[in-house]
């Protein structure tokens, strides 16, 4: 895995050939930019050749129109993969889904490389990265074994979620930026610490309680 | 003019409605008054057949050369009775077996007529000449009036073909097949054009009916459209009859962009009150797509996203909720992102756009709070609806 300094490894699995090239323009883009490797529509080009040491996976949901394939999601999660879903839909309920399965982002195709390009670096550390669009999910989800969220998570969430601008969610709410972050972070510890366990969520437990994002008493209490 | 058009369907659909009803009361009146007469037909042939035909049949026991051949051609007849009986029970047809029903009905004529003692034609003897041709009637009762005519006529050249060929053609035995003919002939004729003349007057009363109905849904429907297209008029003349005053006496000037942004406004205004009335399942969201749909019309970039789900809110809780994000969008420059949020006790409708700094109406209702959050030309715009603590 990637240390500190050292050029992060992606590799994509989507069936749309501009997709990918897209992603590639992004990654060479950014700075310092990222190496990319594209394993086309084979998923055996992520367990496989040069994907397999990637530090990053890139994964289209739907390789099949309509069949979400969270089957492959979980093997590679339980394999310790870091794995950013990469989706042409936004349904709530598969977002979430994703998420419990261990997935670090989940993003939709509309959220460009101000997004991804973050989400993947984010994920080269073993950390989670919510795009506005999977903040909104989360603002909304109302299934009954959802985390208790403190009032203000879900308004951070919310505004994340309605104006993609983390300045001015800051600003509207009278915050700093790492604050809002900070209360992002938490969510995810959150939604990480309950449902099905996977290393990427464990980690992500850890990490937060070393760091202090949330104290072992306020997980406990969240989780119902 | 949308509005019109969605008029124009609404009114359409309610006709239509209203034709569907008339049908199955049309369908409702032939049937009940066709199986009365079925019925009554089919007593009639029972009687003539089982009463008559058989009286006849076994007095003139006798004179018959071979009694038993008449006594098949006899049960055959009362075979096919019997089958139609159950039929009228079940309220079923002779359906795709008429044919084969009406082909024993010939087969007994022949049977009877090949065996008919010499000399015999159209007397008590010849019973099937008066019997076979109410058999016939009632398989074929629900059939056209040229159908149950063209039997009879069959049934009647078969008895004259019998009587030409196979008998003794004379004056007696021609002025017997004439007086027969009278009852043969006449008699389910009658009830044939009966049956006709029931069916079409069905035919006739239902569609006064449904004339009348359909008058009475078009005028209903009429006084409705009215009175919407009044309301929206009261509604709209708040705001854009005065802009529109303005432009045609030449007191507000085109080029004058405060008037283009209040065009713009009062235009995405008309395009939600329009949607207001279309019925979806998600009026919220309808409306709002509507309003994105003016500023993408324009050019400007604009995301719209929902989240989550939330309950059917009234329409002036919806205007409130869709005001502020219909001004942003209506003089937006470039990008807007419109975001949707709801849950069972909080709706959150939030534009993010380039747009100037705007004087957004109060809110109507009192569950809804609008917040406006202006940075470095970037206006954000939040209208929440939380219901009332009961």
């Amino acid at each position: 895995m990637a240390a500190h300094g050292e050029l992060i490894t992606a590799v994509i699995v989507d069936d749309h050939a501009a997709i990918a090239a897209g992603v590639r323009y992004w990654c060479d883009q950014a700075v310092p930019p990222i190496s990319l490797i594209d394993a086309g529509d084979r998923l055996a080009g992520v367990w496989t050749g040069p994907g397999a040491d990637a530090d990053v996976v890139i994964f289209d949901l739907e390789l099949v129109p309509r069949n979400p394939d969270f089957g492959e999601l979980r093997r590679l999660v339980d394999s310790g993969r870091r794995v950013i879903v990469y989706s042409q839909h936004s349904e709530n309920a598969t977002a979430i889904k994703c998420i419990d399965l261990g997935a670090l982002a989940y993003l939709t195709k509309r959220e460009g490389p101000d997004h991804l390009v973050p989400a993947i670096r984010a994920a080269a550390q073993g950390l989670p990265y919510t795009g506005p669009s999977l903040s909104g999910a989360l603002a909304a989800d109302d299934a009954p074994d959802r985390p208790r969220l403190s009032p203000r998570e879900t308004e951070v969430l919310r505004a994340w979620f309605a104006s993609s601008s983390k300045e001015l969610v800051a600003a509207k709410l009278h915050i700093t930026v790492k604050t809002v972050d900070t209360h992002i972070a938490r969510v995810r510890v959150k939604y990480a610490n309950a449902g099905r366990p996977a290393r990427t969520k464990s980690e992500l437990v850890t990490r937060a309680l070393d760091d202090g994002v949330i104290t072992l008493a306020e997980l406990n209490d969240v989780a119902l | 003019m949308t509005d019109a058009g969605t008029d124009t369907r609404t009114d359409d659909r309610a006709v239509d409605r209203a034709a569907d009803n008339a049908d199955d009361v049309e369908a409702r009146t032939r049937i009940h008054l066709q199986r009365s007469l079925r019925i009554a037909t089919l007593i009639v042939a029972i009687a003539i057949v089982c009463g008559l035909g058989l009286l006849n049949l076994l007095r003139q026991q006798d004179t018959h050369d071979n009694f038993v051949v008449q006594v098949i051609a006899f049960a055959l007849l009362a075979g096919i009775l019997g089958m139609t009986t159950l039929l009228v029970v079940l309220r079923l047809q002779w359906g795709r077996w008429r044919r084969a029903a009406i082909a024993v009905v010939f087969l007994a004529v022949a049977l009877s007529y090949l065996t008919l003692p010499d000399g015999k034609t159209s007397t008590t003897t010849d019973w099937i000449f008066g019997a076979a041709n109410w058999v016939g009637v009632v398989v074929l009762f629900d059939r056209p009036f040229r159908t149950t005519a063209s039997f009879l006529v069959a049934h009647e050249l078969f008895a004259l073909g019998n009587l030409v060929l196979f008998h003794e053609v004379d004056r007696a035995s021609l002025a017997r097949f004439a007086t027969g003919t009278v009852s043969v002939l006449g008699f389910p004729l009658c009830v044939a054009v009966a049956a006709a003349v029931l069916a079409w007057l069905g035919r006739e009363a239902a569609a006064a009916t449904r004339e009348l109905e359909r008058v009475r849904t078009a005028e209903a429907v009429a006084a409705a459209t009215h009175r919407r297209r009044t309301q929206r008029f009261a509604e709209l003349s708040d705001t854009a009859v005065p802009l529109l005053e303005g432009l045609a006496d030449g007191t507000l000037a085109p080029t004058d962009p405060v008037v283009r942004r209040r065009c713009s406004i009062e235009a995405a205004r008309m395009r939600r009150l329009f949607a207001e009335t279309d019925s979806v399942e998600n009026p919220l969201l309808h409306e709002l797509r509507h309003c994105a749909d003016i500023a993408d019309r324009k050019g400007v970039e604009v995301e719209l996203d929902a989240r989550g789900q939330w309950p059917q809110l009234p329409v002036a809780v919806r205007r409130d909720l869709t005001d502020a994000a219909l001004t942003a969008l209506a003089t937006a420059t470039s990008w807007a992102r419109v975001t949707l949020v709801g849950s069972v006790d909080l709706v959150s409708v939030s534009v993010v756009a380039d747009c100037g700094e705007s004087g957004v109406l109060a809110p109507a209702t009192p569950e809804v709070r609008i917040e406006t959050f202006g940075s470095g030309g970037t206006i954000w715009t939040e209208a929440q609806w939380q219901p009332m603590a009961s």
